[in-house]
């Protein structure tokens, strides 16, 4: 707390830390949900029920609906939200403050986030890696990358050419290193940023539905006028340029290195910076054409 | 130089994986990944307190088929001191010499590939790298929780960061 005070915004910031923090204790969070995805039972509660209402709501969207609500109330991670006189927002995630806000929508989607890292870093029997998804003749095309990268444009851009859409945010694989749809909406922002939720079907796409083997690993990030001029990595290398990608690295190390080399064990890895989307998508699934063809008949 | 020396592969704190003419091994409380080639791998496993340099160099040779000399094994063995992948830290052996010159005498001398270790530290937590709301770049690395965790800012990418 002291080290805050030496920052430009530092002392505002403690004060408002402190003040958080007596507010958590001194409110009643009455309202309550426990629920399990992917093996992670989270709690949240709630300082009224329209509150629980918004936060169940936008639970659901962050997982895809893919929760269960449980009747037991043990659970592994707790969210805590609630609203001061003055409409702001505060949320606590194991008792911690991790943010406020007095936009709701921008508190929820920040909250729709934060839900999702924390399902995705304590997963059970599942490796949840930041990357975009497409199905291409039965393999997966995983493309890692942090956000701003481009990563949503190159997945929409094959998608539109004809690949199967499964994720513009998360590879989600399971202990085989087969790769599971987690299809939501694709988030495409503009030149400031502002994103929109566009369905897959509005790219003229349609959603993959089983899990597949890795095809084809993508390490590439959009650069102004650079040429798709690929090198291609071993396993090791690959992992590695993954590693920072993969959300449960720090809580379940051992096997998420192990499900990456499962998965990535026979997909050709390759890595480039990239210029325009659109023309790279085309020669992309006419190359994993033609590589996939070589494979067959070697 | 010290031939007689020992060296002791660290084993606590860290994930090892085997993968195809690869060893990547995770260090727990660093949070760095290395990826060891064949060569450093043999020679890493090598490493168990018995063996001298110049056991560790004959040894290496039996395995991999070509010559491989006492340099060579130091060359992996300051690497891996280096990323403290060993019990007790090696003084380096080439002092005075830059490593590369050191890899390009190996390497023109040995059919066996030179021993490299690549390494690269990990980001902490993806909490820490939750994606953000920027609404106006140039202010947003100034401006304290635009959407973020309280210990962090949204920066200029859109991304949370100290």
């Amino acid at each position: 707390m002291l080290a805050l005070q030496d920052t430009k915004f530092g002392s505002a910031v403690a004060d408002w830390l402190m003040s958080e923090k007596s507010l958590e204790h001194t409110r009643s969070f009455d309202n309550e949900i426990v629920f399990e995805s992917y093996g992670v039972r989270v709690r949240i509660q709630t300082t009224s029920p329209e509150l629980l209402e918004d936060a169940e709501r936008t639970a659901r969207k962050a997982l895809l609906d893919r929760l269960e609500i449980l009747e037991s109330k043990e659970a592994e991670h707790t969210f805590r939200i609630s609203a001061d006189e003055n409409e702001t927002m505060y949320l606590f995630l194991n008792g911690e403050q991790v943010s406020y806000d007095k936009f709701h929508a921008r508190f929820f989607k920040f909250f729709n986030g934060i839900l999702r890292i924390v399902v995705a870093e304590h997963a059970r029997d599942t490796v949840f890696i930041h990357a975009g998804v497409v199905g291409w003749r039965g393999k997966a095309i995983v493309i890692p990358a942090n956000s701003f990268e481009g990563k949503t444009t190159l997945v929409a851009e094959l998608v539109r050419n004809g690949a199967e859409y499964y994720s513009d945010e998360y590879a989600v694989l399971d202990r085989h290193g087969m790769v599971h749809p987690f299809p939501r909406d694709l988030s495409v922002r503009d030149d400031e940023f502002r994103e929109t939720d566009v369905p897959v079907e509005a790219l003229g796409g349609k959603t993959g539905t089983t899990a597949l083997p890795i095809g084809a690993v993508l390490l590439t990030r959009y650069e102004e006028n650079a040429g798709w001029n690929p090198e291609r990595l071993t396993v090791g290398q690959g992992i590695m340029e993954i590693i920072p990608h993969t959300i449960p690295r720090i809580f379940n190390t051992k096997f998420s290195l192990k499900v990456l080399n499962t998965a990535v064990s026979d997909a050709i890895i390759l890595k480039s910076p990239r210029g325009d989307a659109g023309q790279l998508a085309i020669k992309l699934l006419s190359f994993f054409d033609n590589f996939i063809y070589l494979a067959k008949i070697t | 130089m010290n031939n007689s020396q020992r060296p002791i592969a660290r084993k606590s704190g860290l994930v090892v994986q085997e993968v195809p003419d690869e060893v990547l091994v995770y260090d727990l409380e660093s949070n760095k990944a290395h990826c060891l080639n064949q060569s450093a791998a043999m020679i890493w496993k090598s490493c168990d307190g018995n063996n001298s340099v110049s056991e560790i160099a004959k040894l290496v040779e039996s395995q991999a088929g070509g010559k491989v000399t006492e340099d060579f094994v130091w060359l992996a063995i300051d690497q891996l001191s280096e990323n403290n992948l060993l019990e007790k830290p090696v003084a380096s052996s080439f002092e005075g010499t830059s490593r590369r010159e050191v890899i390009k005498k190996i390497g023109l001398a040995s059919v066996v590939a030179v021993p490299v270790i690549a390494s690269l530290v990990a980001p902490q937590s993806a909490l820490a790298a939750a994606s953000c709301t920027c609404v106006n770049p140039p202010s947003c690395s100034n401006t304290p929780n635009l959407g973020c965790p309280s210990t962090t800012r949204c920066n200029s990418s859109g991304l949370c960061a100290p």
